[in-house]
C-alpha cells in the first residue's frame, strides 16, 4: 500500500514536465500559421469596406450630406444621435464625441488589416506567388481610399504604412506629414496601383486599372485646391488640374460609361449592381451564411419609419428646390430658394423623383407603393421628404434588430463622376468650353432618365423639363457661369450620396453657402436656429480628443478647436 | 477552559493505570438550555471510546477511580471521576462560549483555531442560515469584517461579487471556494446551503497562500457535513417566503410625460427664440402666454388610440413597474440522512428550492443530492472516501426589463384593443420594447445546468500521524437552453420571423491532489507539516445552433429539426493547465509560540514562455500571551490574547484569457452582431454574387506578450485574538498592508495600430491598507434571557501606486500629466457641477461654457482660464467605502430565539449616472423615453429653489458629461433579517416521534435607511440590477 502511494505521488510529479503548460489556442491561427495566408489576409483587407455601422457609417451620409445642407440628420429628433446633430449645426461640434473617435478608430482598422496584408506580400517571391504585384496594388489602392476618407473628415492624420513597425505607430504625429504630402502619399498609392493594376479583373470586387486612374483623378482634384494652415483656398494648381484631364481621359476612354437609365445606379439586383458606370463599388451580399448578410448597415437608417426605422437622413427643403428648372429646363441658379417647390407649378430636374421621396410618389419605382405622409416620423421637425437613392422596395428590406438593411452595392465611383471631375478641372484650367459636352452628357442622361417615373396611370410622377447647356442660345458661357453649372450639376447628380460637404471645402466656399442656407432654413426648420459654420474650424473635424490623449498630447489638433 | 486544562494531565496518566477495577458506565448526555439529547456525543474513559445513541444514551467500560469525558462539538466537555455508582448519570454540556477548540480547515491541513496565525474568519453557519438566501455568499454580507459582497437580488442570487480586503485585483475581486478540498470559482448558488457545515474566510496572504496563483482575492473554505459516528439522523427543513418589489422607481404618468416635454420646448422658447411645442408625438398642448409674459400650459389633449390611423392602441396610463412586478412565492424544502459506524459514514440529503421572482415570469429551480460516505480499512488506517453533489437548476432570467420599464412611454398600453395583440411604439415614438411583451415571450426561455461537483479520496496512514492522501476533483457543468424568439407586432416593432437557439456548454475542471501530512509531538513541541503537488485541467466546450421559420410556436413544436428556413450554428472551446507544488510547515512551542512557513510553486499555461512559473511564499508567526504567567497572574479577566503577524504572497490568473501571452489571428466570417456595433468581419463578395458563401480571411485579434507574467499580492497582517472574562467578550482586531502588483490589463491603445491591438501587459500596482474589527459579547439577562451580540467594522483604503506609461490611459486623466497614480483604483475624471446658474447675472459673469444659461449646470473653472473645457476635470469620483459593517443580535428565552441583523456601509460615492440621466433630464440620455418623475421638479423661472436643472430639448450645455451631479452617497443601513423562532417542548415533539422541532418566522430587508442626498430608491442596486425584494418567510426544522 505504501508503496502504491508512493508511486503515484512520483507519478504526479513528474507527469507535470513542461510540455504540460503548452496549451494551444481553440479555433485561432498563431503567427507562424497565418505566414501562408497571403490570399486570407488580403480578404480580410477588402472585408473591411463591408463592416460598415450606422454610427461609423463608410458611406459618410451624416458628414457628407447632412453638413451640406443637402440633407437633415432625421430620426426622432435632434437627439436621436445628437452627436450627429451637433456636427449638423457646427457650433456644439466637440472634440469628445464618441462618433468621431469611433470613425476615426475604424477607418486605422481598415488600414491595419491593409498594411498586414502588404507586409506579407512583401515577404513573398513572385515565383511562389505570381499575383504578388496586382495584390499589392489592390492593397494599394484600398489603402489610398481610406486615407481618403480620413483626409477629408480630418485633414490632418498619422500616416503609418506596411514598413512601420508597431512599437512606433504611437510615434508618429498627425502633423509629421504637410497637407500636401498626405495627398502626396494617398496619390502615391493609387500611382502604384495605376502602374500594377490589370484593365480588367476577374473579379468585380477587386479594382482595376480604370478604377486606379479614377481615384488618382480624384485625389489630384482634392489636391490642386491648395490650402493654408487654416484652410483657407490659396490657390489651384494647374499641374495637378492637368493631371487630373489626362487621368480623366484614361478612364473617359475605357469601356465605362453611363447607365442609360440614372434608376440603374440605384437599384438592387445584377441586372444593375456593378453595371457600366459603377467603376468601383462596395459589394454587399445577403444568404451568405453572416448572421444577417454583409448588408449596408451603415445606411440602415435611412428606412423610413412606413417600411422600417429610423427615418433618417432626410432631403432638405432647399435641396428639393434646387431641383426646379426655368422654362430652359435649366437650374433656377438665383431663384430657387425663394419659394418652396409646388410640384403642381414648377417644372423639374427628373433626378429629383430618382434622389427624394416626395409624399404621393412612387416608393422606389414602385407603382403600387406610393410613399406616404404618415411614413415620416417626425414630420414638424424634419419635414416630408425621403432619401431615395439608397433605399430598396419594401420586400427586399432585411430586418436587422430594429433597423432595416439592404445588400444593394453602394458605388463609391461613377463613371459621371469623372465626367464631372475632369469638367471641373477644365473650367479651373480656363477651359470651359470644353466643358459644355461633359456636363451635357450628364444632364442628356437625366433627361432620358423618366421612363420609371411614371404613375400605375402611365403620366409622370412631376412635371420633367431638363434642359442641356447651348452656349449662346440659352445662356453665356463664361468660366463662372461654367463654374455656377458645374457645382449645381455635381450637387443635383449626387445629392444625397455624401460627397457634398466635402466640395463646398475643396472649393473653398463652405462658410458663405451654408451660412446662407442655415439663415433661410431655419425659418422653415425650427431646429437649425443654432446653426452656424465659422470659417477656418468647421472645414474639418477635431481631431478626437481620445486620440491626443493616447497619443501623450503628440497628436495637434486642428485650428479652431479649443482642445 | 481551566476544565479543558485538568483533562490533558488526566488523558496523560490513563495508561498508567490500566489495571485497576472494571465499572460499566451508563448514562444519558443533554444540552443543558434545551434539555435536548445529544447524540453522538463522544464518551471517552481510560481505555475505551465511545459515542452517544439518538437518544444520547452511552454506556462504556472504564477503571474505577479514573475520568470519563464527554464532550460534544460546540459544548463544553465535562468529566467526571468514575465510581461503582456512575449508573444512569445524566449529564448536561453546556454551549461554549468560547470556541478556541474549534478545528479549522485551512488548506491541505486543518488546526485548531486557538493555533491560527494568519486573518481567518470562522463564519457563524448557524446564524447564516437563518438568511433564506440560495446562495450563502449572499448571506454572508456584513458577516466577515473586511468582506463585503455586492449582490442583486434575482431569484437565483447568482449576481454575487465579493470583494475581500478591498479591491485583490482589476481583473475580478472573486475570492476561491475550496469545498471538501476541491478549488472552484464557479457559481455557490447551485450548491445546497443546508449541506454545509462550516465555512472558513482566510483573508491574508499568509493563510492564503497555499493557494498560491489564485488566492489574491481570498480563500473561503467551505467543509460539508459528515455522520456523526454511531448515530442514524434525520433533519428536514421547510420554508416559504413572499418577497415584494419595494422599491420602484417613480416614472412619469401620460400627463406628467407630457407636462416634462412641453415645459423642454417652453423653456427652449424663451431661452433661444421659437415657441413651445403645439404638439409631440401624440400629445397635443394648448398654451398661452399669461398676463406676465410667461408660457402657460393649459390643456394636454391625447387621442383615443395612441395609433391615431390604426386604431389598435387605447391610449393608456400604464405604469410599466407595476406590470412588470408580481409578489412572488419561494419554497425551499430539504431533508438529511446520516449514519456514522465505526468503519465508516455516509451521509445523503436532498434539496429543492423554487424561487420565484419579484420580476414577473423570473424563477429559479434546483434540485441537489448529496452523498458523503467514507470507509476505514485496513484496521482504520486507510480511509476512502467521496464528497459528492449532483444538482440541477433551472432559471428563467430578467432578460433585461428594468430600463425598459422606466423608458416605454405611459401612453403605450400593454395589449392592443382585442386584449391579445402587444401595445408598442408608434409614430416618432422611441423603439423600446414593451417590456412585458419581454417577460412573457422569454417565459419558456429557461436554461437547464447541471452541475456535478465533488472529490473522491484516499487516506493512508503509513506510520502513526503519517497520512498519504490522494485525491481527484471533479467540477463539471452542463449548460442547456432554448432560446424561441417568438414572431410579434408591438406597434411599430415587429418581428416575422420567429426562430430558436439552442445553446450548449460544458466545462469540465479536474484536480488531482496529492499530499503528505505529518503530524509530531514530543514535549513542548508540536509540528504539523503538508507537502504536496496539484494539477488542474480545465476545458470548456460550447455549440450553438439556430434555426428559423417555424410553423407553430407551442413550445412543444419549436425545436431545430421543425425548422424550414434558414439555418446557422457555431462552437468554441478553450483549455487551461496549472501545475502546483507547495508545503506548509507548522509550529507551536509550548503552546504559546507559533510559527508557520508556506511555500507554493505554480504554473500555468496563461503566461508567457519566460514567466511561466511563480513563487508564492509565505510565513507567520504567533505568541498566546495569555498562556504567559505574567498575564494569567495579573490579569485574570484575559481568557485569551493572541498577537498574530503575517506576511505573504499571493497571486492571481483566474479572470484573464486562457491565451494571454498569444498572438492570434481568428477567420470571423460572420462577424459580431451589427445591430449595434460595427461586425468587423472577415469576409466579403469579392465576385459579387450578391449571394452564397464568401471568401474570407484572417483578422489579427491579440498581439503577444512572452513576459507577461502573474500579478502578485503581498500582505503583510497584524492581528490580535482576544477573549475576556472566559470568553464573555471576544473578538479580533487585524490591520493589514496589501500590494497588488503588476495588474494584468489589456491597455487601451491608440487608433493607429488598428485591429488586434490587444495585448495582455502587467500594468498598475495598487495598495490597500486597512483594519477590521470583530467584537463578540454573550450573556445572560436575569440568568433566563442568553443573549449573543457580535458586530464587525472594517475599512480599508486603496491608491494606485505605480502606472506604468503604456497603461496610463486606461484609467481617466488627462493623458499627460494627471494620471490616477495616487488616487484609488476605479477613481473617475470628470467636471465639478457647482449648482444651476440662477440669475443673468451669473449667467454672464461665469467663466465662457458652451451652453451656459439660466437653470443650467455651472461647471467649475478649476484650472482658472476663465473658459470651461476638457482642461477643468479633476478626480471626482472614489468608489472605496469609508467602512462597512454588520451587527447581530440574539436572544433565548426558555425555546424562543430573536434574531435581528443589521448591514450596512458608509459613506461611498456611487455613480448614478446611469439612472439620474433619465430622472433628472430630458434631453441627455434617450430623450423618447419615459423619465422619472423628478423632472417635475425641475428649475424653472417659478421653482428657482430647485437643484434639477431647467428641461430642454436639446443638451446644449453638455449636462451628459461626466460631473459631481451624478454623484451620490451611497451609504446605507439595511434590517436585512429579522427571525423569531420557537423550539417546541420535548413532550409536544415527542408526540410526532421527534427529536428536535423549531419553527420561526422571519422577514429580510424590512427597512432601509440612506444617505440624505441619494436620490434614486436603492443605494445597493442603484442602476438597472435586478431589485432587491422585501421578503416575509416561515419555516420549520424537525429532527427524528
Amino acid at each position: 500500500m505504501k508503496k502504491i502511494f508512493i508511486i503515484i505521488l512520483i507519478a504526479a510529479a513528474f507527469s507535470c514536465n513542461k510540455s504540460y503548460l503548452d496549451v494551444s489556442p481553440k479555433g485561432q491561427l498563431s503567427q507562424a500559421q497565418v505566414a501562408a495566408g497571403t490570399e486570407q489576409l488580403v480578404t480580410a483587407a477588402y472585408s473591411s469596406l463591408g463592416n460598415d455601422h450606422y454610427y461609423t457609417p463608410w458611406s459618410l451620409w451624416n458628414y457628407g450630406s447632412v453638413r451640406s445642407g443637402d440633407a437633415y440628420k432625421g430620426g426622432r429628433d435632434e437627439s436621436d444621435i445628437q452627436e450627429f446633430y451637433f456636427g449638423e449645426i457646427f457650433v456644439n461640434q466637440r472634440s469628445d464625441l464618441g462618433n468621431l473617435d469611433g470613425q476615426w478608430f475604424q477607418y486605422y482598422v481598415a488600414i491595419s488589416r491593409v498594411n498586414a496584408a502588404l507586409s506579407n506580400l512583401n515577404s513573398v517571391s513572385e515565383t511562389t506567388y505570381p499575383l504578388k504585384k496586382v495584390r499589392q496594388a489592390e492593397m494599394r489602392f484600398l489603402r489610398g481610399h481610406w486615407y481618403f476618407q480620413l483626409k477629408i473628415l480630418f485633414k490632418n492624420i498619422p500616416y503609418i504604412d506596411e514598413t512601420v513597425n508597431t512599437n512606433d505607430y504611437a510615434k508618429i504625429s498627425n502633423r509629421a506629414l504637410s497637407n500636401d504630402s498626405l495627398w502626396e502619399k494617398i496619390a502615391g498609392d493609387f500611382q502604384f496601383a495605376v502602374n500594377n493594376l490589370p484593365v480588367s479583373q476577374p473579379q468585380i470586387g477587386r479594382p482595376n486599372n480604370i478604377a486606379a486612374n479614377a481615384y488618382l483623378a480624384k485625389t489630384r482634384l482634392y489636391q490642386a485646391y491648395e490650402q493654408d494652415e487654416k484652410h483657407n483656398v490659396t490657390g489651384i494648381n494647374a499641374t495637378k488640374l492637368n493631371q487630373v484631364v489626362s487621368l480623366c481621359d484614361q478612364v473617359l476612354n475605357s469601356s465605362y460609361g453611363l447607365e442609360p437609365d440614372f434608376a440603374n445606379n440605384f437599384l438592387l439586383g445584377s441586372a444593375y449592381e456593378n453595371g457600366r458606370e459603377s467603376i468601383f463599388a462596395v459589394q454587399y451580399s445577403k444568404d451568405d451564411g453572416t448572421m444577417f448578410g454583409r448588408l449596408d448597415f451603415g445606411d440602415v437608417l435611412a428606412t423610413p419609419m412606413g417600411i422600417g426605422c429610423c427615418d433618417f437622413h432626410k432631403p432638405s427643403q432647399n435641396l428639393a428646390n434646387a431641383f426646379k428648372t426655368d422654362a430652359n429646363g435649366l437650374p433656377m441658379f438665383n431663384n430657387f430658394n425663394a419659394s418652396d417647390l409646388d410640384l403642381t407649378a414648377n417644372t423639374v430636374d427628373p433626378r429629383i423623383d430618382h434622389t427624394i421621396a416626395i409624399p404621393g410618389h412612387n416608393w422606389k419605382y414602385n407603382q403600387n407603393e406610393l410613399y406616404q405622409n404618415s411614413w415620416n416620423r417626425t414630420p414638424d421637425v424634419y419635414g416630408y421628404f425621403a432619401s431615395l437613392k439608397e433605399n430598396v422596395q419594401r420586400n427586399s428590406y432585411i430586418q436587422v434588430g430594429p433597423f432595416y438593411g439592404s445588400p444593394k452595392n453602394r458605388i463609391l465611383i461613377r463613371y459621371a463622376d469623372v465626367l464631372l471631375w475632369k469638367a471641373e478641372a477644365l473650367i479651373e484650367l480656363n477651359r470651359a468650353n470644353e466643358a459644355v459636352s461633359l456636363i451635357n452628357q450628364v444632364r442628356t442622361r437625366a433627361q432620358n432618365s423618366t421612363s420609371l417615373l411614371k404613375f400605375s396611370n402611365g403620366s409622370p410622377e412631376s412635371n420633367y423639363n431638363i434642359g442641356i447647356y447651348q452656349p449662346g442660345i440659352n445662356c453665356n458661357w463664361t468660366q463662372d457661369f461654367a463654374r455656377q453649372a458645374l457645382r449645381w450639376e455635381r450637387r443635383l447628380e449626387f445629392a444625397m450620396e455624401g460627397n457634398r460637404f466635402f466640395d463646398l471645402v475643396r472649393w473653398g466656399i463652405a462658410d458663405t453657402y451654408l451660412n446662407s442656407y442655415f439663415q433661410v432654413e431655419k425659418t422653415k426648420r425650427k431646429y437649425l436656429k443654432d446653426g452656424l459654420f465659422t470659417k477656418n474650424r468647421d472645414e474639418y473635424l477635431p481631431i478626437p480628443l481620445n486620440q491626443i490623449k493616447f497619443s501623450h498630447g503628440l497628436y495637434v489638433q486642428n485650428p479652431g478647436y479649443t482642445n | 477552559m481551566k476544565r479543558k486544562l485538568l483533562i490533558l494531565p488526566l488523558l496523560l496518566m490513563l495508561c498508567f493505570l490500566a489495571n485497576a477495577q472494571q465499572v460499566t458506565v451508563t448514562g444519558k448526555v443533554i444540552n443543558a438550555l434545551t434539555k435536548a439529547p445529544l447524540a453522538g456525543a463522544s464518551v471517552r474513559t481510560d481505555s475505551k471510546l465511545g459515542i452517544t445513541d439518538k437518544d444520547g444514551k452511552f454506556a462504556i467500560t472504564g477503571n474505577n477511580g479514573k475520568v470519563i469525558t464527554l464532550s460534544f462539538q460546540g459544548m463544553q466537555p465535562v468529566s467526571l471521576k468514575i465510581t461503582p455508582a456512575s449508573q444512569n448519570l445524566l449529564i448536561a454540556l453546556d454551549e461554549m462560549i468560547s470556541n478556541l477548540d474549534t478545528v479549522v480547515v485551512t488548506g491541505y491541513q486543518t488546526q485548531k483555531k486557538a493555533d491560527l496565525t494568519g486573518a481567518v474568519t470562522v463564519v457563524d453557519v448557524k446564524e447564516l442560515k437563518k438568511m433564506p438566501n440560495n446562495n450563502p455568499i449572499q448571506a454572508l454580507q456584513g458577516r466577515v469584517p473586511g468582506m463585503i459582497v455586492y449582490s442583486d437580488g434575482s431569484p437565483s442570487g447568482s449576481n454575487v461579487t465579493v470583494n475581500i480586503r478591498g479591491i485583490g485585483s482589476i481583473n475580478g475581486t472573486n475570492p476561491l471556494y475550496v469545498i471538501d478540498g476541491v478549488a472552484t470559482t464557479a457559481g455557490m448558488h447551485e450548491l445546497n446551503p443546508n449541506d454545509i457545515e462550516t465555512i472558513q474566510v482566510l483573508k491574508d496572504a499568509s493563510a492564503a497562500s497555499i493557494y498560491g496563483s489564485r488566492a489574491s482575492n481570498g480563500v473561503i473554505i467551505i467543509t460539508t457535513k459528515k455522520a456523526k459516528k454511531g448515530v442514524m439522523q434525520v433533519t428536514a427543513n421547510a420554508r416559504n417566503s413572499y418577497s415584494y418589489y419595494n422599491t420602484k422607481m417613480s416614472v412619469l404618468d401620460a400627463q406628467g410625460y407630457g407636462n416634462a416635454v412641453w415645459q423642454a420646448s417652453a423653456n427652449d422658447a424663451v431661452l433661444y427664440g421659437g415657441a413651445p411645442l403645439d404638439q409631440y408625438l401624440i400629445y397635443k398642448f394648448k398654451w398661452n402666454v399669461d398676463a406676465n409674459g410667461n408660457y402657460a400650459l393649459n390643456k394636454i389633449i391625447l387621442p383615443e388610440y395612441v395609433d391615431t390611423t390604426t386604431q389598435t392602441m387605447k391610449t393608456a396610463n400604464t405604469n410599466w413597474f407595476k406590470e412588470i412586478s408580481q409578489l412572488a412565492y419561494s419554497q425551499n424544502y430539504d431533508v438529511t440522512v446520516s449514519k456514522g459506524t465505526d468503519k465508516g459514514s455516509s451521509m445523503f440529503s436532498v434539496d429543492y428550492t423554487d424561487n420565484k421572482g419579484i420580476v414577473r415570469t423570473t424563477e429559479f429551480k434546483r434540485i441537489s443530492a448529496r452523498m458523503n460516505s467514507d470507509y476505514r480499512l485496513i484496521n482504520d488506517k486507510l480511509l476512502i472516501g467521496e464528497n459528492f453533489t449532483a444538482n440541477t437548476t433551472q432559471e428563467v432570467q430578467d432578460p433585461g426589463v428594468l430600463n425598459p420599464a422606466l423608458q416605454a412611454l405611459p401612453v403605450i398600453p400593454v395589449h392592443t384593443v382585442d386584449g391579445i395583440g402587444w401595445g408598442g411604439p408608434f409614430g416618432g415614438m422611441n423603439d423600446r420594447q414593451n417590456p412585458v411583451r419581454l417577460l412573457e415571450d422569454n417565459k419558456q426561455n429557461h436554461y437547464n445546468y447541471i452541475r456535478l461537483f465533488g472529490n473522491a479520496f484516499a487516506d493512508f496512514e503509513v506510520i502513526k500521524n503519517l497520512h498519504l492522501k490522494s485525491s481527484i476533483g471533479l467540477n463539471e457543468g452542463v449548460f442547456d437552453q432554448r432560446v424561441m424568439q417568438l414572431a410579434y407586432v408591438s406597434g411599430y416593432l415587429n418581428n416575422p420571423n420567429n426562430y430558436v437557439t439552442m445553446n450548449h456548454w460544458t466545462s469540465t475542471e479536474l484536480t488531482w491532489t496529492n499530499t503528505v501530512n505529518y503530524k509530531y509531538e514530543k514535549g513542548k513541541h508540536f509540528l504539523d507539516a503538508v507537502a504536496g503537488t496539484e494539477a488542474i485541467k480545465f476545458n470548456t466546450m460550447n455549440t450553438w445552433a439556430k434555426a428559423e421559420g417555424f410553423a407553430s410556436q407551442d413550445p412543444n413544436y419549436m425545436y431545430l429539426d421543425a425548422a424550414t428556413g434558414q439555418r446557422d450554428n457555431g462552437g468554441s472551446a478553450s483549455e487551461v493547465h496549472l501545475v502546483s507544488y507547495f508545503g506548509k510547515l507548522n509550529y507551536v512551542y509550548n503552546q504559546k509560540y507559533l510559527a508557520s512557513v508556506t511555500m507554493r510553486y505554480d504554473g500555468s499555461s496563461r503566461f508567457g514562455v519566460n514567466n511561466r512559473f511563480g513563487l508564492f511564499p509565505a510565513f507567520s508567526l504567533g505568541w498566546k500571551l495569555n498562556k504567559e504567567n505574567f498575564i494569567k497572574n495579573n490579569f485574570s479577566f484575559i481568557s485569551d490574547l493572541k498577537l498574530r503577524y503575517g506576511w505573504g504572497k499571493t497571486g492571481n490568473q483566474d479572470n484573464i484569457s486562457v491565451t494571454a501571452n498569444q498572438t492570434l489571428y481568428q477567420t470571423n466570417y460572420t462577424g459580431g452582431d451589427p445591430t449595434w456595433t460595427s461586425p468587423n468581419g472577415t469576409a466579403y463578395d469579392l465576385s459579387g454574387a450578391g449571394s452564397g458563401t464568401l471568401p474570407s480571411g484572417y483578422q489579427l485579434v491579440q498581439r503577444s506578450n512572452d513576459a507577461v507574467r502573474w500579478e502578485a499580492t503581498t500582505q503583510s497582517n497584524f492581528g490580535m485574538d482576544f477573549g475576556f472574562l472566559n470568553q464573555k467578550i471576544y473578538g479580533s482586531l487585524d490591520y493589514f498592508v496589501k500590494t497588488t502588483s503588476d495588474m494584468l490589463v489589456q491597455p487601451a491603445y491608440i487608433a493607429v495600430i488598428g485591429e488586434g491591438g490587444n495585448r495582455w501587459v502587467n500594468g498598475a500596482s495598487m495598495q490597500n491598507k486597512g483594519i477590521e474589527l470583530l467584537l463578540g459579547y454573550k450573556g445572560k439577562i436575569a440568568s433566563k434571557v442568553n443573549f449573543d451580540i457580535t458586530g464587525n467594522i472594517a475599512t480599508y483604503r486603496n491608491k494606485i501606486t505605480s502606472l506604468p506609461q503604456e497603461v496610463v490611459n486606461n484609467y481617466g486623466g488627462n493623458g499627460t500629466t494627471d494620471n490616477i497614480l495616487g488616487h484609488p483604483w476605479g477613481s473617475g475624471y470628470g467636471y465639478v457641477a457647482d449648482g444651476l446658474f440662477t440669475s443673468q447675472d451669473q449667467v454672464a459673469n461665469s467663466a465662457d461654457q458652451l451652453g451656459k444659461g439660466l437653470g443650467r449646470i455651472r461647471y467649475r473653472d478649476i484650472n482658472g482660464d476663465g473658459v470651461i473645457d476638457s482642461k477643468d476635470q479633476t478626480w471626482i469620483y472614489n468608489p472605496t467605502p469609508d467602512f462597512t459593517y454588520g451587527l447581530n443580535f440574539n436572544f433565548e428565552y426558555k425555546g424562543f430565539d430573536l434574531t435581528f441583523f443589521f448591514q450596512g456601509i458608509g459613506h461611498t460615492d456611487i455613480n448614478v449616472y446611469d439612472v439620474k440621466s433619465m430622472t433628472d433630464f430630458w434631453s441627455i440620455n434617450e430623450t423618447g423615453s419615459n423619465k422619472g418623475t423628478r423632472l417635475l421638479q425641475a428649475w424653472s423661472a417659478t421653482n428657482q429653489k430647485s437643484s434639477i436643472p431647467a428641461l430642454t430639448l436639446t443638451d446644449r450645455n453638455n449636462e451628459t458629461r461626466f460631473s459631481t451631479y451624478f454623484i451620490e452617497n451611497g451609504a446605507y443601513l439595511k434590517l436585512r433579517n429579522l427571525q423569531l423562532g420557537y423550539t417546541l417542548p420535548k413532550h409536544v415533539t415527542n408526540k410526532v416521534f421527534a427529536n428536535n422541532l423549531y419553527v420561526y418566522v422571519s422577514g429580510q430587508n424590512l427597512f432601509t435607511v440612506k444617505a440624505k442626498g441619494f436620490t434614486g430608491v436603492d443605494p445597493e442596486t442603484p442602476t438597472y440590477g435586478y431589485p432587491i425584494p422585501t421578503m416575509l418567510t416561515a419555516g420549520a426544522k424537525i429532527t427524528f
